[in-house]
């Protein structure tokens, strides 16, 4: 095999490596535990086959699908804290929408707690509020949910730092290589110019993209605050035919 | 119809970061680990030799990881994925899903439930039998990606286009071990060291 159709098969027609400074810097100043996870030796680079093509298409039996009102668990039973609407768009690099895709989305309480036994923060839990949910974007690649606004919380190291709030989400797209684990901000918090793991994206542009936009409360309505936030998983053509 | 002709603006794909600790233990289901079973419920596929993967993640120092997430994808038996990106589809094992997700208990210690997987020609050039494995978790700002492969078969790993990339002193650390039998299903054994000494150091891919 000759050099240029070898580089060719690490560069498929579908994934291209990841593009300059999106990929956060590793390992991340402040943030100890990156420095005794993050591998020490480089990342190899190998071709594009089948395995990390594709990935499992029919995961809604596997991950049961529905939870999108992480405010109101129970009729009547409100989580404490502003009202929120999240919504957005799976898309591919292409701009195509990915219908199917699996959103999982966790998060802290109003008062920066997660109900999670690992958390033992002295911070009050919300009898009301799980914090976590999990949707299949629809035909338009589009999925919401219906929570509360997260509170910021202190991260347990011994130089100062707080997280600010943020939603976490894992997305199960069409393939290996398009799977992604990320996190969302919100837009004006002055905890963001400096957090430590949103500050270990090197490129302004790809940071902003991490934050949410506010939609005007006149389209939102007066139920709750609404916030558009539109995410992107590597690949191209990332949308199965259907067959 | 060629569509890269009239593609879209292309977009730049979202920045990953780490799943950090919280992810939720009731996103877990029995049986998540069982790539085996399409849900909770199915029945496992009657496909191909099952096999039990387990082993141990562990980062610097040699500490367990705990609370850490794996998730496994490989073929089927014969080699075939239901994903419109194989050819052999129409093959492909309707009752094996070929994907799980498992989380380490406080020694660090993981474990799959699977068939053993079929090879298959690619265009990069013959796949070994083998399971890719990305792993989550605090401290982890990107996935780390790696391969284990079977000692069962000695040929296809030297031709192994993946296994080949691998510096020869380390690949016998993507090699699982046959570590005997639990109710008549041989383990295997496969640890990941996540940061170690180079020579000891799980090797990871590029995503």
């Amino acid at each position: 095999m000759d050099r240029n159709s070898r580089d060719a098969l690490y560069t498929s027609r579908r994934f291209a490596p990841w593009p300059p400074g999106i990929e956060p810097d590793v390992p991340v100043p402040g943030y100890p535990n990156t420095w005794t996870h993050t591998p020490s030796q480089p990342l190899l680079r190998r071709p594009v086959t089948r395995t990390e093509a594709t990935g499992p298409l029919a995961l809604e039996r596997k991950l049961p699908c529905g939870d999108s009102n992480l405010a109101e668990p129970a009729p009547g039973r409100m989580a404490i804290g502003q009202l929120m609407h999240i919504t957005g768009r799976i898309l591919d690099e292409d701009g195509r929408p990915v219908r199917g895709a699996i959103v999982e989305l966790w998060q802290a309480n109003a008062a920066g707690r997660y109900f999670h036994p690992i958390d033992e923060r002295d911070a009050p839990l919300d009898p009301n509020f799980v914090g976590n949910g999990r949707l299949r974007t629809d035909d338009d690649g589009r999925y919401a949910f219906l929570t509360i606004k997260p509170g910021a919380y202190p991260v347990p190291v011994k130089e100062t730092w707080w997280r600010p709030p943020h939603l976490h989400f894992s997305v199960l797209g069409p393939s290996s290589l398009s799977r992604l684990v990320t996190q969302m901000y919100f837009p004006g918090d002055p905890l963001n110019a400096i957090d430590r793991i949103l500050n270990s994206v090197p490129d302004a542009a790809a940071r902003e993209r991490l934050v949410a936009h506010p939609v005007p409360p006149a389209e939102a309505g007066d139920r709750w605050l609404g916030f558009v936030h539109d995410i992107v998983l590597r690949g191209r053509h990332a949308t199965p035919e259907t067959p | 119809m060629s569509k890269d002709a009239a593609s879209p603006a292309r977009l730049l794909p979202t920045s990953q970061h780490t799943i950090g600790p919280f992810f939720p233990h009731t996103f877990f289901r029995e049986g998540d680990n069982d790539l085996t079973r399409l849900s909770e419920d199915a029945r496992p596929t009657a496909r191909g030799q099952p096999i039990l993967l387990r082993g141990r993640v562990t980062r610097e120092g040699g500490v367990p990881c705990v609370n850490m997430i794996l998730e496994a994808w490989q073929a089927d038996a014969g080699g075939h994925f239901d994903h419109p990106l194989d050819p052999g589809r129409d093959r492909a094992d309707p009752d094996f899903l070929g994907w799980g997700r498992a989380w380490t208990d406080e020694d660090g210690g993981y474990e799959f439930r699977t068939v053993l997987p079929g090879g298959y020609a690619d265009a990069a050039g013959p796949r070994a039998p083998h399971v890719n494995l990305t792993l989550m978790g605090a401290g982890l700002m990107r996935r780390a990606s790696t391969t284990m492969f079977f000692p069962a078969f000695p040929t296809e790993n030297a031709a192994d286009p993946v296994l080949s990339l691998v510096p020869e002193a380390l690949r016998l650390l993507l090699l699982a071990t046959p570590a005997g039998e639990l109710g008549g299903v041989p383990v295997f054994r496969f640890d990941i060291r996540l940061r170690g000494a180079a020579g000891e150091e799980t090797p990871f891919f590029e995503e």
